[in-house]
């Protein structure tokens, strides 16, 4: 094991317990400099699977000792006839569920969103800025017995990078060289990069990154559930687009799993979720409205509340008119009653931001202050910039919970100030229009700073909304700035580093970020095991792949 | 399809009074019928809290008051808030107009469109009768509530789309039941006498044959109003209005039903306001229908 | 037109089908051009996450090109011969994804129909004999009311009542699992039956009692009387199937505002039925989907409305002599 090694990974602390102030980043948690991450000495043991929950799942509290048995119902929203079942691809939230039950990543997050070597590395370690090495724990097998090897990875990993695939990860392996992945033995693997890329531990982290054996295939190409096969603790069963899949747990997991079946069912709508978990028809379900946590109490339903990452923005394009000035988008950012919508979004579940995202990153500008609603000087910049008595259409669609109703709210918080938004509600949003709007609503999950900069905020990303950063003048080298944070070995430094960058959005960035919302799901009583996880996906990572949750 | 050939129509249940009622006449001696009364005292309220209620809402439409669902007492308010923590009491006072305004607008275009095409079709007893009534047919084997689903969700949620859905699928049904309507009277002497006499076609169909079908086609713009309101709250209540989060009574219902168990007023208050609004424009319609049919005759009260 | 005449019911039948047949060839040009407006399905179904490479894989993947006219008369050809395409969302065959969906939502309607149809017949005809006494003012008022209620309001207040709040008798959601038949839950049935049933009857009685009513005071009832029958004799033999009649219209009608209208009851129930797939698929742009159900439920509404023609011919003796 690598402890006794070069040490490069610094050693993982573990968060004890729940986490005072939430969502403030722990500096005693894991350092990731270029060298990567660390594995603590005591993982190595993790093999084994005695305890229920080696990836921070686990809860030793009064829930009493795990027993095995019963069918977990979950009810989930979002679904439709789209749904598919793909160990490194999903296009849905019950997709997201499905994914976990039977596939697993290198590198797994804890709830703390933390990296851990939880996951099927034993340890993934930068040899330097340009070369990472893979391995593999010893005596996993895939739901056919098959044992996991370096070949498997390989398979995995290429498969992602391969961009006729369309897979979900495509873009998060610009950096690596994929054709040049080599098996150095049977549980070794050799990835090196393209550039230097420090975030590569937690790219292996992301669970559309799961791990499928050699020559597999999505389901919606073999249609055989017989042919879903991964490392996790569910096997597929069978599976009807829309409608429900069923999993069963297999046997030879190498950890601990409870249930002896997973359903998975598609719901349309939350009113008929909470009915059906009220009234016994389901285990547990995603997205609990936040206004109705109060309600559901008196019914034997609990609330997992979980402070995450995730974020609801309003975007403006930086280049487009009216927005291409930055007195416009400051006057846009001191409009917005941060408090006034996280109460009637969030029911006061969540936390206030200011603009800037990934929250739990070691590297979050905590220093910066807080905005408050200041409508006198919003007026004032608007009209110095010419733009008084503004009038914009702020489009949205039903991606997300909270997207329209925020920009309905922030409209009617802007009369205030004397500009007229026009709330666009378009079903076809993200087919016909998306990234070519002025103003515009967006969802995002948790994700490390650096990571999401990938995703939203480059000229390269797939996904940037606010067409960052400025082609000139000030906040132009926020790209150059990207790629020294990657390659930064001294953490110190690339703390540095992402300080400036986010200096630049905070002053003139595109963003307006209301607040970093909870995940709320619902279960029943008698589901013990789930405890708050930072994580994106709901019901602490759905129970860590439905693996550290079971019925009392 | 029945409307070809001699198959009776869905209005043959209705036939009309000889001699020609005049509308008001019909509609004042409707009124003597409690039903009617009832429904037309009903329909005025809600009219009435439509059109006057933003003029006496306590707040504004979207001036947030407390957390969302908060109780009356705890709010300061007389129903508690909504699911964005607006004062429901408002929010219900604002939320008549818009869809009051799309139903009367749409079944209006809708009747109107639906009358005429009846009449020239009955009246044409011919090739464009057949032409006329098919082509009613291909427009109504989609049902009302799926083809102004498909329209939102093709075009956005816009209040055009649903006034051109719920007319153009209104029209049809009208026009079907006019025509069955007018048949009979085509075929009486006193329209071949007009005939003989010069007078145009167009002062025919609605000179003569129209005031001869008045009752059967109140009845059916009543009905039709009500399915509109229906399809209306419908199409809010799946998450397509115009604007998901203006005040609205469909949308109310949709947003605020989660906390039906606990914070009822603001689901339950558009609720009753649009069963009253349908109770009361479906009471006028069977007033008048009973008065046309000649059933309960002078007798003032039921 | 007159060579449409003649030949008895058997001609009028024969004329009735290539009606209908028109009808549905029509219905088909029209759902084929416009579902053609819903766009791009690949981008529809990626959503968000339509990056361009995502993009193009899936785009290539569902072979979205060739010309549009042989687009439709390779997709009526389809139609013709039972192939109903395959679901651009999930790339199975349309059948596949809809035969579960088409048996659930025929389970719920003809369940509704067995139940309101007999029911609301009967309270039309009573009601009509009862005219302006206790019975008749009652039941006209409720059904007022209940045909006021919108049917998503009755589902909700339903689920308060039986399942969530006052009383825990019945199951909020009707889920049906896959690979199992509706049937097998009769206890999740109860709720959307009853809910459509409550959509169905207050017409169908209204009607229904209009028509008794008609008939009770027409000429030939008189003379029956007259004649010294039995007034059983009188209501079954002569005045039910006349009044019937004009029923059976708004029997098909209903009936096949149901087979599209289920929409909002499969949604509050969480059914899986075709109104739930139909709004699936819209939003999911999966065309061949959308063209099947909607030619499906045009059918649905030909054939009911021919069903009630040739009903109302058979049991209306007045109007069979005039064919």
């Amino acid at each position: 094991m690598t402890e006794s090694g070069e040490q490069r990974w610094r050693v993982i602390e573990r968060a004890e317990g729940p986490s005072d102030g939430l969502w403030t980043p722990s500096r005693r948690g894991m350092v990731m400099g270029a060298s990567g991450v660390a594995m603590a000495a005591t993982l190595a043991a993790c093999g084994g699977g005695s305890a229920p929950a080696p990836s921070g799942g686990e809860s030793t509290d009064a829930a009493g000792a795990p027993k095995k048995g019963g069918n977990f119902r979950l009810g989930v929203t979002g679904g439709g006839s789209k749904d598919m079942m793909d160990g490194q691809n999903i296009v849905t939230k019950p997709d997201q569920a499905r994914l976990v039950t039977a596939f697993e990543t290198l590198l797994e997050f804890d709830d703390e969103y933390q990296l851990q070597t939880t996951g099927l590395a034993e340890s993934v370690e930068a040899d330097n800025p340009k070369q990472y090495t893979i391995r593999i724990r010893d005596g996993i097998t895939f739901q056919d017995g098959k044992p996991l090897t370096a070949d498997d990875v390989i398979y995995s990993l290429q498969r992602i990078g391969t961009q006729k695939n369309g897979l979900t990860g495509y873009a998060a392996t610009a950096t690596m060289d994929i054709k040049n992945i080599k098996k150095v033995d049977d549980r070794t693997v050799r990835l090196p990069l393209l550039s230097a890329d420090s975030t590569i531990p937690q790219t292996l982290a992301s669970y559309t990154f799961g791990i499928v054996p050699v020559g597999y295939e999505a389901f919606s190409v073999t249609k055989d559930p017989s042919k879903q096969i991964g490392t996790g603790a569910y096997k597929l069963k069978s599976f009807t687009p829309g409608q429900e899949s069923v999993h069963e747990r297999y046997d030879g997991y190498w950890r601990d799993a409870w249930f002896d079946t997973v359903t998975i069912t598609d719901f349309t709508d939350a009113t008929a979720q909470i009915n059906a978990l009220k009234g016994g028809q389901i285990d547990a379900m995603t997205d609990l409205p936040a206004n109705q946590v109060e309600a559901v109490k008196s019914s034997g339903v609990e609330a997992l509340i979980s402070q995450t990452g995730g974020w609801i923005p309003i975007c403006m394009a930086i280049d487009m008119p009216p927005f291409d000035d930055p007195k416009v988008r400051q006057a846009m950012r001191l409009i917005i009653d941060r408090k006034q919508i996280l109460e009637q979004l969030g029911s006061g579940y969540g936390q206030i931001a200011k603009d800037l995202y990934a929250p739990f990153d070691e590297g979050y500008y905590d220093d910066l202050p807080e905005r408050e609603q200041d409508i006198d000087q919003a007026k004032s910049l608007l009209k110095s910039a010419g733009k008084e008595g503004l009038a914009v259409d702020l489009h949205t669609t039903n991606g997300a919970a909270g997207m329209v109703e925020l920009a309905s709210v922030f409209a009617s918080q802007a009369k205030a100030a004397g500009v007229k938004i026009t709330v666009k509600n378009d079903p076809n949003y993200y087919g016909d229009s998306y990234l070519k709007l002025a103003f515009s609503v967006d969802f995002w999950g948790t994700r490390g700073y650096l990571n999401q900069v990938q995703q939203g905020s480059l000229p390269t990303s797939p996904y940037n909304e606010t067409h960052w950063p400025p082609k000139s003048g000030t906040g132009s080298d926020f790209g150059d700035l990207y790629k020294q944070a990657l390659a930064e070995t001294d953490t110190n430094k690339r703390i540095e580093i992402q300080h400036q960058m986010q200096k630049y959005e905070y002053d003139i960035g595109g963003y307006i970020i209301p607040y970093f919302n909870s995940l709320i799901d619902g279960h029943s009583s008698k589901v013990k095991g789930l405890k708050p996880s930072k994580g994106t996906l709901n019901l602490a990572g759905f129970g860590h792949g439905f693996r550290t949750i079971w019925f009392a | 399809m029945s409307a070809t050939e001699s198959a009776p129509a869905l209005a043959e249940g209705v036939e009309t009074p000889t001699p020609p009622v005049r509308s008001s006449a019909l509609l004042a001696r409707s009124l003597r019928l409690w039903r009617t009364r009832i429904g037309a005292i009903l329909t005025l309220i809600l009219v009435l809290v439509a059109l006057v209620g933003p003029l006496v809402a306590p707040h504004g439409s979207a001036e947030f008051i407390a957390k969302p669902f908060t109780s009356a007492a705890a709010s300061n308010t007389v129903f508690g808030t909504d699911y964005l923590g607006y004062d429901v009491l408002s929010r219900f006072l604002y939320g008549g107009r818009s869809i009051l305004v799309i139903a009367v607008i749409s079944t209006a275009i809708g009747v109107v469109l639906g009358v005429v095409i009846g009449l020239v079709a009955a009246y044409a007893r011919n090739a464009l009768d057949d032409i006329l009534m098919r082509a009613m047919d291909v427009i109504m084997a989609f049902p009302q509530i799926m083809l102004a689903l498909v329209a939102v969700s093709l075009v956005g949620a816009k209040n055009w789309v649903i006034v051109v859905a719920i007319a153009l699928t209104t029209a049809p049904r009208v026009a079907r039941v006019a025509r069955g309507a007018a048949q009979p009277v085509v075929e009486r002497d006193f329209i071949g006498a007009t005939e003989a006499m010069g007078m145009s076609r167009v002062r025919i169909l609605f000179g003569e044959l129209l005031p001869n079908i008045l009752g059967p086609m109140m009845v059916e713009a009543t009905l039709r109003l009500t399915y509109s309101i229906a399809v209306i709250s419908a199409l809010a209540f799946l998450g397509l209005a115009a604007n998901p989060d203006a005040p609205n009574w469909g949308t109310m219902i949709q947003k605020n039903q989660g906390a039906l168990a606990y914070q009822p007023a603001g689901a339950l208050l558009p609720i009753l306001a649009i069963a009253l609004l349908t109770m009361g424009t479906g009471l006028i319609g069977d007033g008048i229908a009973r008065t046309a049919a000649g059933i309960d005759r002078e007798r003032g009260d039921e | 037109m007159k060579w449409l005449r003649g030949g008895g019911i058997a001609g009028f039948i024969i004329r009735r089908l290539l009606l209908g047949l028109v009808v549905l060839l029509l219905v088909s040009i029209i759902v084929f051009v416009s579902t053609q407006a819903l766009g791009d399905p690949a981008r529809a179904i990626l959503g968000r996450d339509a990056t361009p490479d995502r993009l193009a894989a899936l785009q290539k993947q569902l072979n979205l090109d060739s010309s549009k006219v042989g687009q439709y008369f390779h997709w009526l050809g389809g139609l013709l011969s039972g192939d109903l395409g395959t679901s651009l969302a999930s790339s199975q065959p349309v059948s596949e994804v809809l035969g579960d969906r088409i048996a659930n939502s025929a389970v719920l309607v003809v369940l509704a129909a067995v139940v309101s149809v007999p029911l609301s017949i009967a309270i039309g005809s009573y009601a009509a004999l009862r005219r302006e006494k206790i019975f008749d003012t009652v039941s006209s008022n409720l059904m007022l009311v209940l045909a006021a209620l919108p049917e998503f309001v009755v589902a909700v207040l339903l689920v308060i009542l039986l399942s969530t709040n006052v009383f825990h008798w019945l199951p909020s959601i009707s889920p049906v699992p896959p690979g199992t038949h509706a049937w097998d839950y009769p206890d999740e049935l109860v709720m959307p039956v009853a809910t459509l049933v409550i959509a169905v009857a207050p017409y169908v009685s209204r009607i229904m009692r209009a028509s008794m009513i008609e008939v009770l005071e027409s000429d030939y009832v008189e003379m029956a009387r007259l004649k010294g029958l039995p007034e059983r004799t009188v209501l079954i033999r002569h005045a039910l199937p006349n009044a019937i009649g004009p029923v059976f219209q708004v029997i098909a009608i209903n009936l096949a505002y149901l087979a599209g209208g289920v929409v909002v009851i499969e949604s509050v129930f969480n059914y899986p039925g075709i109104g739930l797939a139909l709004v699936d698929a819209v939003n999911a742009h999966d065309i061949p989907v959308v063209q099947a159900l909607a030619m499906l439920i045009a059918a649905v509404y030909v054939v009911l409305n021919l069903l009630a023609d040739v009903a109302t011919i058979l049991v209306t003796p007045r109007l069979r002599t005039r064919l």
